[in-house]
């Protein structure tokens, strides 16, 4: 009996245990279950959203290279990254760390629309309620596969999401003459069922999936189609609450974009960023080094050559909006002939000023995570698209001069000088068509827009030939319209061959 | 002043509860002094025990001994290592001397196995011990660091040089993982996953290292077990130990940098117009001061004829060679042991400790702007700028990436950690019937953690803007432990067989969060008022919690005292595992034969000992954090409309079927002791293969749209083998003058067997610092050991003009730009060119210490180093890229007039991986130097004391090694990361290796 308390005790100690093991995960998210409501669906297009306005894809791994790329920015610090300059020089190889990054980055946004289309047409609800949602997801994907089907030609293409990997990973191609058919169809879907105007222009509307129709369209050179659907969206300017911006410089101004009305869709930051979320290196990257301007400067990364000052011509408002041609060194204001005095990795030429000059609050410093909301339309391109393709269907109409002249007269009103005239009636059709693309060269300088005009009008053997804005020797035009697919990607999934011509 | 008070507020405490134990021992002390019979030397730690009992005590280092006893007919025992153990009842007489004689055979000494313990002689598993007095041989702030050099087969690494409180990592017999910790169990008491008890409380460190030992430990004993057995009290008088010790540091090594002159010419060779500034300052004297540490301990230790104790305390206070780096650490133990009756034991085991660490940033992830990397910034910063500007602002750098001034960043910033961490372990012991025991343990230990980070506006780089930034974060960890088990032993016939089996449940809960701010009215008010501030950043929250289910048994069967069998196995189930693969078993074997039991050489003269062992068996690393195997939604931050919106994307597809990593290993072992053991060697050979390997599944395309497509899967193969090889002699053994040695030799290869194919070379993840923009610097690839350095190799300066053959430059190189090797033979250089550059992996290590007796004199000797094994300096290659202050290398230079040189000319250039800066890291350090005095008994006597011993020690005095950089023990984002086990040989910013000058004292009474 006296042992019975030991015995007791020695029974107590090990009661503890037995477990089935599972695993209940309070802080984890889990995708089982996760659509209930209309607004599980936004939050899912909101992750793509989210995903745009990352590091690798709006922040600067896609935004850099469509500038690098173009004729009109080169590298100043010679000193940064080989995958950077690769794209300036056209020497780039099929391992670019800017295209490793975007790659995935763009694949994750369209992943993202996927889930909020499945699981928003999986709720069940009349299709007027979950539609207009859904749509945002329609216009995302077509968004985001118009980048890849422009930058990569025949890519991997999903409409769903991936459930079965082993199977994901063999898939082939689809060609991009397919892909454009389902932008196309994506952006019908969306023009149809979008609403007229949205809180913000950061949530697309019937005329951001009719603008990019427009441009779709311009781009395969579906002129007809291209110049309807921008001509639905001039025709309802007021219903889609759409106007130019009176002072063109307010368009940069990160603290002023929430007021205009001439965005029809943004990729937006508000001056705060989680990790690289949120985070945009467009200022740091374009701004002068040791320049004191509030932020510590830039890093002098990408810098027009010095032929975008040379041919701007000075009366141009937009010039003075576009570039910086003065910093304020030591606290004394110097010209950019002498920036590399106070800084070594500065060269000797005008400064991007889009986006330093007026960043609104930022997270980092050097102008990181600024407030700047980057329009990947405005309806300035939307005139310029249907001046285009109008010229293509009818040349000579007064109706396209008039586009081009209400964008010039924006311009104007900048500084009140005489310059840019109006369009000089009765041109040629390819006289138009060249003067339509000097337009969008100034109005969207800088606005990832130049590289895509060189590639879908064949203009690279010009721009970066003798005489060209950037003399670049090594630009292929049988390889350089299009970049490599990444080589782990295709190891990945040797059904991806052939590898882009070139590369 | 603070401090003190705490300081003697415990000490009080410690008194009053340890004097309270002892007030009910009453008896006689023996006193006495143990010699080598063969030589009359005394022998130090011989143990003294009444016999029947656990009360004891162990000689000291002349051979004295005092032991209380109850009564006359007390029965002695006295046991030693390698000597015929002597029994010798008491009697009338107060004085006791023994004369031991040696005896080859008796290697009685008794080693910690997982749940038990056996003598050292029947152990068939290779277990290396290290000694009390070798952990405390000179200060430090963890044993494990105390580890370094004193086992074959332990590598010892510090997370960050000389960093006080920097975590240590312990590596047993190689890299087994890829991406999970390599890092060995730690048991301390029986507790697993303890944290370790101050240096002057361990009794003895068992370290297991092959599967037959580690079996035990089933899925979490691949990468070897550290057993570590704190102090306890035995029958006797109290005794009451003082160790104090008190050393001076300085840091080992500097770089030699430009000073103000010379940047300024350099600086002026890369843009014309620089303007030289006034000041001329060595940035490393600023930030680098003479340290020191304080290093108190006492303990009190005794016991009745029922209850012993062991109740210690220690105060730890380390200022850093870094201006205002530091850390002090106060802790207790208490073992108390109590036999209720003839069947039934119960302990209480309890450990306290809470510290605080000062930190200064070194070794940061990326050092761009604002980059809070003393180390680093002290390096590349211009020299001709003092602290202050003309206007009394904090300078900041004049060239390369906006940084403060690393005085200013170091004296401004905080970064405090403040830990508190307890642990009460509980048992009972009873016998249910001769020879079945049943043991029961219940432990709880948790842990809690604050963190916080202050950058003033002041730094105007890193915080100017924001006007300020602060943040706290919060982490409590629980862990609650239940382990019970039954031991049989039995002789039959001439064999003698005991059985283990037993149940354990553990479980797991970290809890942790944290909160920031930036743009505060005042810099005055540190992390303590984020309400304070305009802005708040985002809060984070997060729970992890997993349990481990076990069973597991042994049978260990000797015969004749020749022949040894030992059979483990496991089997755990946990809930980290993934769905399909909840439980795992680990079985091991191994057999041992004592050769020299056998008739044939029981009597040779010159073998006093041979045994042969063999093992066999299966371990586990658990390798799966909790949650890992579960499909993932991830939250996002995102921005609509201005306003931040809740957003999530895919984060990563589920593996139901994920299972641990397993290593099969195969161990032969030999121990030879030869001239009644005045030598012993012992021989291991090891091969380990670890299959299944936890790899984030690369195969899986990108364009799947996951966030990590890479699910974690059992995917590589790793094979690691090895010879670790122990020497012990007794070289001279007079009566006035010993020297005895230890050497230990270790050699691990580690092969990457299998992964994503032949001819597929796999990128780690970026190892290089953030703004150095590199994405690729180390691959793995089948056949190569782990870690392999991936570049350009370097060839010299090009002179301009036709390029040298086999070599090339990249696009537009001008005469004086860097050469390198043309792998494809394109005429040009680019991301083709690359190749292995370097190999990470050390060739062998080894550890050498000497002791010298003379009189009341002795002399240690303790040498340790690696051979081979490349180090990559980012610190090097960054203060090459221009842009920044750079070595006096830069003096030579290339320019058209100094072209016989191999550095290129001044230029701001990207920092490319090449093999300029990939350097031999083989060293051979100086690791300890003690010598030390006890003072002659008679006097000790006077004094009233049991022994006196004054000691002076000096550590990393010397070390031999043409690395370039401050020191070859490097450890850039080889802790913290995912893949940080593959992070090998990096060098970047690490905080300086110290060297120490250590005064002893200590006080036996």
């Amino acid at each position: 009996m006296k042992n019975l308390k030991y015995i007791f005790l020695l029974l107590v100690l090990p009661i503890l245990g037995c477990s089935d093991l599972e695993e209940e995960p309070v802080s984890v998210l889990s995708p089982d279950g996760f659509f209930k409501s209309i607004q599980d669906v936004q939050t899912v297009i909101n992750g793509a959203y989210g995903n745009m306005a990352e590091e690798a894809f709006w922040g600067r791994k896609l935004s850099l290279p469509l500038m690098l790329r173009s004729d009109m920015v080169g590298i100043g610090d010679q000193g940064t990254a080989g995958r950077r300059k690769d794209h300036d020089n056209f020497s780039v190889a099929d391992d670019n760390g800017m295209i490793t990054a975007f790659w995935p980055r763009t694949y994750q946004i369209i992943a993202g629309a996927n889930e909020a289309i499945v699981g928003g047409n999986g709720l069940g609800l009349a299709e007027e309620s979950i539609n207009p949602v859904v749509a945002q997801a329609h216009f995302v994907r077509a968004y985001t596969y118009f980048h890849l089907v422009r930058l990569f030609g025949d890519i991997p293409y999903f409409d769903t999401p991936v459930q079965n990997i082993a199977e994901a990973s063999q898939v082939s191609k689809t060609p991009q003459a397919t892909v454009y058919a389902n932008i196309i169809a994506d952006l019908e879907f969306a023009k149809q069922w979008l609403p007229d105007t949205q809180p913000s222009s950061a949530l697309p509307t019937k005329a951001s999936a009719a603008g990019y129709l427009a441009l779709v369209h311009l781009t395969i050179n579906n002129f007809q189609e291209a110049y309807n659907e921008a001509k639905f969206v001039i025709d309802n300017e007021a219903r889609f609450g759409l106007e130019l911006a009176a002072d063109f410089q307010d368009l940069f101004d990160a603290t002023k974009q929430s007021g205009l009305k001439e965005a029809l869709f943004t990729i937006d930051h508000n001056g705060f960023r989680s990790g690289n979320y949120g985070q945009d290196y467009t200022a740091a990257l374009t701004g002068i080094r040791a320049n004191e301007d509030g932020k510590g400067g830039g890093w002098s990364v990408a810098v027009p050559s010095i032929e975008v000052y040379n041919r701007w011509d000075g009366r141009d408002y937009r010039k003075a909006v576009s570039l910086d041609t003065i910093g304020v060194f030591n606290g004394a204001v110097d010209t950019f002939m002498n920036f590399p005095t106070y800084d070594a990795r500065n060269i000797s030429s005008a400064y991007i000023a889009k986006y330093s000059r007026f960043t609104g609050q930022t997270s980092n410093g050097n102008g990181r995570g600024s407030e700047h909301n980057y329009a990947q339309m405005r309806y300035a391109e939307v005139l310029l698209i249907a001046a285009e393709a109008l010229n293509e269907v009818s040349p000579g109409s007064t109706e396209a001069d008039g586009y081009i002249n209400r964008v010039r007269a924006r311009a104007r009103s900048g500084n009140g000088s005489s310059f840019p005239a109006d369009v000089t009636p009765g041109m040629s059709q390819s006289d138009f068509r060249n003067m339509v693309l000097e337009e969008r060269r100034w109005e969207l300088a800088f606005e990832f827009k130049r590289w895509y005009d060189i590639k879908r009008r064949d203009l690279g053997t010009t721009a970066f030939g003798t005489g060209g804005f950037e003399e670049r020797p090594n630009f292929n035009p049988s390889r350089d319209y299009l970049l490599p697919l990444p080589n782990d990607e295709l190891q990945r999934n040797p059904n991806l061959e052939p590898q882009n011509s070139g590369y | 002043m603070k401090k003190i008070k705490q300081f003697k507020r415990i000490l009080f405490l410690v008194l009053s509860f340890s004097f309270a134990l002892s007030a009910s021992a009453q008896d006689k002390t023996i006193t006495g002094t143990v010699t080598s019979e063969s030589d009359g030397l005394g022998l130090p730690g011989v143990n003294v025990v009444v016999k029947g009992t656990t009360t004891g005590t162990a000689t000291d280092f002349d051979g004295n001994y005092s032991i209380n006893v109850s009564g006359d007919s007390t029965i002695l025992v006295f046991s030693y290592v390698g000597y015929v153990t002597q029994e010798i009842t008491v009697g009338v007489r107060n004085e006791i001397n023994v004369a031991l004689i040696e005896d080859a055979a008796s290697l009685d000494e008794v080693v910690v196995v997982g749940y038990g313990a056996r003598k050292k002689s029947d152990i068939t598993g290779s277990v290396s011990s290290v000694k009390a007095e070798e952990v405390t041989a000179f200060p430090v702030l963890d044993a494990q660091q105390a580890l370094q050099g004193r086992a074959a087969g332990v590598a010892v690494q510090s997370n960050n040089g000389g960093e006080p409180g920097t975590p240590i990592n312990v590596t047993i017999r190689g890299n087994t993982s890829i991406n999970a910790s390599s890092a060995a169990l730690v048991v301390v008491d029986g507790f697993v996953g303890a944290t370790y008890p101050q240096p002057g409380d361990i009794e003895s460190v068992e370290v297991l290292k092959d599967a037959s030992a580690t079996a035990i430990y089933g899925s979490r004993g691949a990468n070897g077990v550290i057993l570590v057995t704190t102090k306890k009290g035995r029958k006797g008088k109290m005794t009451v130990e003082l160790n104090s010790n008190y050393a001076i540091q300085s840091t080992s090594n500097r770089l030699d940098l430009l000073n103000a002159d010379q940047f300024a010419t350099y600086t002026r060779a890369i843009n014309p117009s620089y303007t030289q500034a006034a000041a001329n300052t060595d940035w490393q004297d600023l930030i680098y001061t003479s340290g020191n540490t304080a290093n108190h301990q006492l303990s009190f230790s005794g016991g009745s004829d029922n209850i012993n104790y062991y109740v210690s305390g220690n105060y730890f206070d380390q200022k850093g060679v870094v201006v205002n780096s530091g850390f002090e650490r106060f802790s207790f133990l208490s073992n108390i042991d109590a036999q209720i009756n003839d069947k039934l034991k119960l302990g209480f085991n309890a450990f306290g400790s809470r510290s605080s660490k000062d930190g200064v940033s070194t070794q940061a992830n990326s050092g761009g702007r604002g980059s809070g990397d003393v180390i680093s910034i002290a390096y590349r910063f211009a020299p001709d700028l003092g602290v202050l500007d003309e206007n009394g602002n904090n300078t900041f750098n004049s060239v390369g990436d906006d940084i403060d001034n690393p005085f200013a960043v170091a004296t401004e910033r905080v970064d405090e950690t403040v830990e508190d961490a307890y642990r009460a372990n509980f048992y009972g012991e009873y016998q249910i019937i001769e020879g079945l025991t049943f043991k029961s343990t219940f432990g709880f230990s948790s842990r809690n953690q604050t963190r916080g980070q202050f950058t003033p506006s002041t730094l105007i780089t890193s915080a100017g803007d924001q006007g300020g930034i602060a943040g706290i974060a919060n982490l409590k960890n629980t862990n609650l432990l239940s382990e019970n088990y039954l031991t049989y032993t039995k002789e039959i016939g001439k064999g003698n067989l005991t059985l283990l089996a037993g149940y354990s449940y553990q479980k797991d809960r970290t809890v942790t969060n944290s909160a920031g701010a930036e743009g505060f009215v005042t810099n005055s008010v540190s992390y303590y008022a984020l309400d304070t501030a305009s802005t708040p950043l985002f809060p984070e929250s997060f729970l992890r919690e997993f349990e481990i289910q076990s069973q597991y048994g042994r049978v260990n069967y000797d015969y004749d005292d020749k022949y040894l069998i030992t059979f483990t196995a496991r089997r755990d189930g946990a809930s980290n595992f993934a769905k399909n693969n909840k439980y795992a078993f680990f079985p091991s074997g191994a057999l041992g034969w004592k050769i020299s039991n056998e008739d044939f050489l029981k009597d040779n003269a010159t073998i006093s000992n041979l045994k042969l062992r063999v093992s066999y068996g299966i371990t586990g690393n658990p390798s799966i954090a909790p949650y890992q195997s579960l499909a993932t939604l991830e939250s996002i931050y995102a921005v609509a409309g201005d306003q931040t919106v809740n957003a999530v994307v895919s984060g990563r597809p589920a593996n139901p079927n994920l299972k641990w990593e397993s290593s099969y290993q195969t161990n032969f072992g030999i121990d030879l002791g030869l001239w009644r053991n005045k030598a012993s060697l012992s021989v291991d050979i090891y091969n380990i293969d670890t299959k299944d390997l936890i790899v984030g599944n690369s195969n899986t395309p990108e364009y799947t749209g996951f966030l990590n497509p890479n699910f974690l899967d059992n995917i590589g193969e790793i094979n690691n083998k090895g010879v670790e090889i122990t020497l012990s002699t007794k070289n001279i053994v007079t009566d006035d003058f010993s020297w005895s040695t230890d050497f230990n030799w270790s050699r691990n290869r580690n092969t990457v067997e299998k992964l994503f194919g032949s001819d597929v070379d796999f990128f780690l993840p970026s190892a290089a610092p953030g703004h150095f923009l590199q994405d690729e610097t180390h691959i793995l690839r089948e056949g190569e050991a782990l870690g392999q350095f991936f570049g350009w190799e370097y060839r010299g300066v090009y002179q301009g003009g036709a390029l040298p053959e086999g070599t090339a430059t990249f696009t537009g190189a001008v005469a004086g730009d860097e050469l390198f090797t043309d792998v494809d033979g394109s005429g040009e250089i680019n991301s083709a060119d690359r190749k292995i550059i370097g190999d990470p992996n050390q060739d062998w290590t080894f550890g050498f210490n000497n002791t010298f007796k003379y009189k009341n004199f002795d002399l240690g000797v303790f040498f340790q180093g690696a051979v081979g094994g490349d180090i990559y300096s980012f610190t090097l290659s960054e203060l090459a890229s221009g842009g920044s202050n750079a070595t006096t290398e830069a003096v030579n230079a290339w320019t058209p007039s100094n072209t016989d040189t191999n550095v290129p000319s001044p230029g701001t250039r990207e920092k490319r991986m090449n093999s300029r800066f990939v350097f031999d890291g083989t060293y051979v350090r100086l690791k300890n130097l003690v010598l030390g005095y006890n003072l002659p008994q008679d006097i000790t006597e006077k004094l009233g004391m049991d022994n006196v011993r004054f000691s002076i020690s000096g550590q990393n005095l010397l070390t031999f090694t043409d690395y370039p950089g401050t020191d070859p023990e490097v450890s850039y984002r080889a802790s913290g990361s995912q893949n940080a086990n593959v992070n090998q040989g990096f060098d970047y910013g690490n905080y300086p290796n110290i060297e120490s000058v250590t005064f002893s004292v200590n006080l036996k009474f």
